[in-house]
């Protein structure tokens, strides 16, 4: 069997109404209830891209495959650097209008919404701005450099009346669709531990032609590199993984702690090259995470570990604690303890799981062609069409990003680090 | 191996089961590691890039396990041949094309393990062909038991019954109750019964098929197993089990005689005292055992 578009939306249809749908992942409903679609012009939902680097690139391509099924257009793009500001004007045949600045942007063309991925220090500004330009958003993660940017967002988007949505794509994922309803009707049993890492052997260097690290155009480039404007991996990798253990766990850290280093890459960036973590959840439960650039034997993976059974959520597999054994080998091992010795059909052609080739696991939930990404900013459509989006879609967004900051905080310091009260919600 | 793994240890407490259990999975890690084609990493795999034009060295053991796998070849007069994996690959991709065709032929052509030269002065190997591509798939199992028995044996356990996806089984000396493993082969058709009876101490039962099977009992990867004779695959819907003391035997006998004729199945079986063959062939919804029982010969 196969996800694609149809069985996707049996899958959602099938938990609308379900408590878990409700309680973890109401988003998914919209599928199954999408705002109607227009013909007309004047129902055209305008969009404005702000960041039209590697992953502004990425998410116009996704639009454009909207334009054709939702009735929206592509308006305006912004960028202010020179060539992805062309090369964004040729990827929409020069039909948006083009900007290097884009409160310019907000301000001449007549838009609906706009998808910032722009640097992370730049999302608050420029997040805030649309908003309080009347404008939706979906900014991509993380959502700002700073613990307070974060909260000036949260604060702007409740006073705005707007939609807000951050960028973690696994929400609309569909393994994490069947793996959450799963979890929660008790298929691993209760959840004792995440373990979840990001493991790569990569320099990490976008741009190679900025003159080295340290130069403006590199800093402008290779922004990940620089504390002033990212927090490395754990803005732009951890935070991926840091909300989808809070979303499994349904709730947040109580405290984070931590280390980091740079012991590889030292070509003059300032962020981590490796670091490890472990925070701290209602419930004596812990959620260990390491992440490191020099090493990509493990790759990536977030393992939920129950008494019964372990999730792989990158991975889509499924492992028992205690598998069944094959019935033959029941009867045998009954026999043997009964003192008795018959025939026993145990041989026969070769046995092969059903998934892929790893022993004693299984699928999640079968294979899938569907971009999480595209389905999220499909859902943004929908959400902006119909108004409103479920609150809980944007405090997703909002605790895996305060807690990537205070988990940043905790390498930094050395300290057990917990949430301050100003930045509850 | 691609399959489940199941080991029953009776008379071990918990602590020594635990013990020669995790020594066995150890060495199963360990000869997965060498032998699977699926890892880039592996001696096979290794091997397969390396020895192509070229004397590529071997270890002892792999040496060893070549040897084997053309000592199974010559005995089944050509039928066991690992080299047979891109006709497979062929057929996966191609499945309508009709042959004879060139490139299908070419492909044929040059395969078999003919086309493999062993030195044992060197030990090393040479491939005389470009396509070349070994895979241990219809051996490596029966290693794994053989080297699993090694093991017990060291260990001295005694009784053992060790199952490799049901279809490569070790018994281990005499049943806990008495008397030797009785060890049914499944029907296929009627899940749960027994089509044959093999009784067993310290030997092998080995099934290989054109069919897997899953969890359900549903049949997958027809037509999976190619003919080395005529370079397409087997149609019919068989199974061949085999005993023999060695998993080794057992296993690239029962892979080899699903495509040989009888006449050379009791041709193999004249040179062994110790074996016994059956095939089922599971055409038009019937199950059809036949017994190779050498006596008739």
């Amino acid at each position: 069997m196969y996800i694609d578009r149809r069985k996707f939306l049996e899958m959602t249809a099938a938990l609308a109404g379900s408590s878990v749908m409700a309680t973890t992942m109401p988003w998914f409903n919209v599928f199954n209830n999408p705002a109607p679609v227009g013909k007309n012009a004047s129902d055209r939902v305008r969009i404005g891209v702000i960041g039209v680097g590697s992953r502004g690139r990425g998410l116009i391509y996704n639009l454009q495959e909207l334009e054709n099924t939702m009735n929206i257009e592509i308006a305006a793009v912004c960028d202010t650097y020179e060539p992805h500001y062309q090369r964004a004007i040729e990827q929409t045949g020069g039909n948006a209008d083009a900007f290097f600045d884009y409160r310019e942007m907000i301000e001449k063309v007549e838009l609906d919404a706009v998808v910032i991925a722009s640097p992370l220090h730049e999302h608050a500004h420029q997040t805030i701005n649309c908003l309080n330009a009347g404008l939706h958003v979906f900014c991509e993660k993380s959502m700002a450099r700073t613990l307070d940017d974060v909260k000036a967002m949260y604060d702007a988007w409740k006073e705005s009346g707007k939609i807000m949505l951050i960028g973690h794509q696994r929400l609309f994922n569909p393994v994490y669709l069947d793996a959450l309803e799963r979890i929660h009707r008790g298929d691993i049993g209760p959840v004792t531990m995440i373990r979840a890492w990001w493991h790569r052997n990569t320099d990490w260097v976008f741009y190679t032609d900025t003159g080295g690290r340290g130069t403006p155009l590199d800093r402008q480039r290779n922004w990940r590199f620089y504390d002033e404007y990212s927090a490395g991996m754990i803005t732009e990798l951890g935070s991926h993984h840091f909300q989808v253990a809070n979303w499994v766990l349904g709730n947040r850290p109580l405290s984070v702690m931590g280390s980091g280093s740079i012991n590889f890459f030292t070509d003059g960036r300032e962020v981590y090259d490796n670091f490890a973590m472990v925070f701290k959840y209602p419930g004596d439960i812990h959620l260990t995470y390491d992440c490191i650039t020099s090493n990509k034997h493990n790759g990536l993976q977030v393992q939920i570990l129950g008494n019964d059974g372990t999730m792989e959520l990158e991975s889509n597999m499924q492992f028992e604690e205690f598998p069944a054994d094959p019935p033959g080998l029941e009867d045998l091992i009954k026999q043997i303890l009964g003192g008795e010795n018959e025939v026993i059909p145990i041989g026969g052609a070769t046995w092969i799981p059903d998934a892929p080739l790893r022993l004693g696991g299984k699928y999640i939930t079968p294979d899938y062609a569907l971009d999480d990404t595209l389905l999220y900013l499909e859902g943004f459509v929908n959400f902006i069409r119909k108004g409103a989006a479920p609150e809980k879609l944007t405090n997703e967004g909002y605790h895996a990003s305060i807690w990537t900051l205070l988990a940043e905080q905790a390498t930094k310091t050395g300290e057990l680090v917990t949430c301050p009260e100003k930045y509850l919600i | 191996m691609g399959t489940r793994f199941n080991a029953i240890l009776p008379g071990l407490d918990y602590d020594e089961g635990d013990r020669v259990f995790l020594l066995i999975k150890r060495e199963i890690s360990r000869i997965e590691g060498k032998l699977s084609r699926f890892r880039r990493e592996s001696d096979i795999s290794e091997m397969n890039r390396a020895a192509f034009h070229q004397d590529c060295m071997l270890d002892d053991e792999l040496y060893d396990i070549m040897k084997a796998c053309l000592f199974g070849n010559e005995i089944t007069s050509g039928a066991f041949d690992i080299t047979l994996r891109p006709l497979m690959e062929y057929w996966k991709n191609n499945q309508n094309v009709s042959v004879p065709n060139d490139n299908w032929d070419n492909l044929r052509c040059s395969l078999g393990m003919q086309q493999i030269e062993l030195s044992e002065a060197g030990k090393s190997i040479r491939y005389n062909s470009a396509n070349l591509e070994v895979d241990l798939g219809g051996f490596g199992k029966g290693y794994a038991l053989e080297k699993i028995n090694e093991i017990l044996v060291n260990l001295k356990v005694k009784c053992a019954f060790i199952s490799f996806g049901e279809s490569s089984v070790l018994a281990k000396g005499e049943h806990p109750a008495g008397g030797p493993w009785k060890i049914g082969i499944n029907d296929y058709l009627k899940p749960g019964k027994s089509v044959y009876r093999f009784e067993i101490n310290d030997g092998s039962v080995s099934t290989s098929s054109n069919f897997f099977l899953t969890d359900h009992g549903t049949l997958k990867n027809h037509m999976h197993v190619i003919d080395p004779f005529t370079g397409i695959p087997v149609e019919q819907c068989i199974s061949v089990s085999v005993m023999a003391p060695s998993p080794v035997l057992a296993e690239m006998l029962s892979t080899a005689f699903l495509v040989m004729s009888d006449e050379k199945i009791f041709e193999v079986l004249d040179q062994y005292d110790d074996l016994e063959v059956i095939k089922i062939n599971y055409e038009s919804g019937k199950t059809r055992l036949k017994l190779y029982d050498k006596i008739n010969t």
